[in-house]
């Protein structure tokens, strides 16, 4: 070894970004408020929330959760509304790729981590498996309270009587309840919880779920998990129950299957089609149809639109 | 089928980025440098609210961005993002200041004087449309100095209301150490806030969202007419300890803004206070009115700490905003089943209703 002349050689060669582009500092303060998102379900961590090198609301939160928890060895799916190559999943998964350099799928199966935007994938995920929920407004109780220094308050006394308040007011104004998605959920008994905007249809996946959800809100700062195998309960009266979107009329109309979440695509006529939400799903049901060897993964409802746990949906 | 799916995204999102690099044309190094060298307000602006005092790196954000604020101001607080943290500062004593303009409209003079220093304040804003004719500006004389130079300091304007019994005195207190003061970059804002976090938060939040929510106090929501105390445009000395001889010494200086507002009650003078990095009046002036609302025990709604720091943080709110050009079909669709349901419901109703006539008449006849 012969010894250097200048500090340049003796430096360590420049680097533009560390790996997976957060400074270690701020993946070790996320990666504690996840540990601590976990232990306490449901609950809402603050966190600093680092600017990234994408605009704020579109994902900034999922993605600060996903580049914290990415190792080489991971394998990274990113949907959007159910799909892959929507433009925004498809920004998402290249930044992540050329941060972590890790691979990417489109297959729920495939995938360790699945960062996602308003959907959860139709095929169940299993054990070992991440699902993180980009989320717009974390709060459940914004609706009834836009101050996040009082929700904070009525969440430390489990005050929800608010919450009663406004199923109560939908059953008397509409005679059902008529919030669309992020329907409001109970963890673990205690904490109430916003899962995102996804649509009511995907609720109950996270109940007695067997992965991991972390749900995590950039611009809003805010953090928040559903661990493996723990009770999630949408809001509902004993005797007038929640319900998931019917999706008893649309059959695909490049699968043919019907009983899963639909887009409804207008027709110039007036009627409506409907194609999958979940694109990876429906690619693999056309590669089965046309022969190929794929493996489709246990589903969440069945072809009846039965869901896995039995006697969880009421009505 | 009728049914075309938007698929292909990656090559969309890479098309459509070429597409606007080629409308906004190219640049180089030689337009980044006008921009610094002759923009300095639109700097001082990206930079206050970039949060990170890097001229050369806020006129490449600027260039980059074709001159979008919003957008300039976001690649430079994610540049900041990635830069470590290597030493904090010595605090800036606003007396230490080196003023270029300070004024007070409380007095009409004030210990130290009145320097009106580098202004357009009481200029004719005119168009000087020569220089489209002509090419150049009119030859314009240059300034002359003074015969007496204006000092380089400044005391206090609250100093001499504290000396007077006028405003509260602060306690002494040893001078903070600086790597222990809250960072709000660095941990999330709960409120309320702590003093750091508010004033840091409205020292980068967006100038025409401190604007919009402060004149609204000053015109009537709120109402107060705050006198301005001292405003004040200045270099600061960015003073750092070194790390192995414990010597202070200056890493350079950064333009800064500092303004004072206070209200007049009959209990005495309350004080409010913003300061920037760059040189932004307006921007300070709402900010320290804003200060002083926040701080009433009864604010306006509008002016409460949650709603002014939350409302006005420039990357956030333009985020938010330009997200909801995103899809959102699957929660659109959400929300069209809740309506058909209950439509159907109602139908259903009206059809029992009639049933429940038709009945009635049967009877009847």
């Amino acid at each position: 070894m012969t010894p250097s002349e200048t500090v340049a050689e003796l430096a360590h060669p420049r680097q533009d970004y560390s790996y997976a582009f957060l400074d270690e500092f701020a993946k070790r303060e996320l990666r504690r408020r996840i540990l601590k998102a976990i232990a306490i379900p449901g609950y809402q961590v603050p966190y600093a929330s680092r600017e990234m090198p994408i605009a704020r609301g579109w994902g900034t939160g999922g993605l600060q959760v996903t580049l914290s928890l990415v190792g080489p060895g991971d394998v990274v799916k990113v949907i959007d509304q159910g799909d892959d190559e929507s433009v925004n999943a498809a920004n998402l998964r290249r930044f992540i790729a050329r941060m972590a350099g890790v691979e990417t799928t489109s297959d729920t199966l495939e995938a360790t981590l699945i960062q996602s935007r308003h959907r959860i994938p139709e095929e169940q995920l299993r054990e070992g498996q991440a699902l993180i929920l980009q989320v717009p407004i974390p709060e459940p109780l914004r609706w009834v309270q836009p101050s996040v220094a009082k929700t904070r308050e009525m969440h430390a006394d489990a005050d929800y009587a608010l919450m009663w308040l406004v199923l109560y007011e939908q059953l008397v104004r509409f005679g059902e309840f008529v919030t669309g998605a992020s329907y409001p959920v109970i963890v673990h008994r205690r904490y109430l919880m916003t899962p995102s905007p996804i649509p009511r249809w995907d609720t109950p996946k996270l109940h007695q779920a067997a992965h991991l959800t972390i749900l995590s809100a950039g611009r809003e700062k805010r953090l928040y998990a559903v661990p493996p195998y723990t009770d999630v309960y949408p809001i509902e009266f004993d005797d007038v129950h929640f319900s998931v979107e019917r999706q008893t009329e649309g059959v695909c109309q490049m699968t043919g299957v019907s009983h899963k979440y639909m887009n409804e695509i207008p027709q110039p006529d007036g009627s409506s089609r409907y194609v999958l939400s979940d694109t990876s799903f429906a690619d693999k049901l056309l590669k089965q149809k046309r022969g190929e060897r794929v493996t489709i993964g246990e589903i969440y409802f069945d072809d009846k639109g039965n869901f896995y746990h039995a006697g969880y949906l009421k009505s | 089928m009728a049914y075309v799916a938007t698929r292909g995204g990656e090559k969309a999102i890479q098309r459509a980025e070429q597409l606007y690099r080629a409308l906004n044309g190219a640049f180089d190094a030689d337009f980044v440098r006008a921009i610094e060298r002759h923009m300095p307000y639109l700097m001082d602006r990206v930079m206050g609210e970039g949060s990170l005092y890097a001229p050369e790196m806020a006129a490449l954000a600027l260039a980059q961005a074709g001159g979008d604020l919003y957008e300039a101001v976001l690649l430079l607080r994610a540049y900041r993002s990635t830069l470590p943290r290597l030493a904090y500062a010595e605090p800036v004593d606003d007396e230490a200041l080196l003023a270029v303009r300070r004024v007070s409209a409380a007095f009409k003079d004030i210990p130290g004087g009145q320097i009106l220093g580098p202004t357009l304040d009481y200029s004719h804003r005119i168009l000087t449309t020569q220089v489209l004719d002509n090419g150049h500006e009119a030859s314009r004389p240059e300034p002359e100095a003074a015969e007496k130079p204006a000092p380089t300091n400044y005391p206090s304007v609250s100093g001499w209301h504290r000396l007077t019994g006028l405003m509260t005195r602060m306690e002494e207190h040893e001078p903070p150490d600086p790597a222990e003061l809250p960072d709000v970059t660095r941990e999330p804002i709960v409120f309320p806030a702590s003093r750091e976090h508010r004033l840091q938060s409205i020292s980068r939040a967006d100038t025409g969202g401190i604007l919009a929510l402060g004149y609204a106090g000053m015109r009537g929501y709120g109402l107060t007419h705050p006198t301005v105390n001292e405003v004040k445009l200045a270099y600061a000395d960015v003073r750092l300890r070194h790390p192995i001889t414990g010597a202070v010494f200056s890493a350079g200086r950064i333009r800064v803004t500092h303004t004072e507002v206070v209200s007049t009650s009959a209990d005495g003078l309350e004080l409010g206070f913003a300061a920037t990095m760059g040189w932004n009046e307006v921007k300070t002036i709402a900010a320290a009115m804003l200060d002083m609302e926040m701080s009433k025990p009864e604010p306006h709604p509008a002016h409460t700490e949650e709603f002014v720091l939350y409302h006005t943080e420039p990357v956030e709110a333009s985020g938010f905003c330009i997200h909801f050009k995103l899809p959102h079909y699957v929660t659109f669709n959400s929300a069209l089943d809740s309506i058909r349901r209950v439509r159907s419901r109602r139908e259903g109703g009206n059809r029992l209703q009639q049933m429940i006539q038709t009945a009635v008449k049967e009877k009847a006849s």
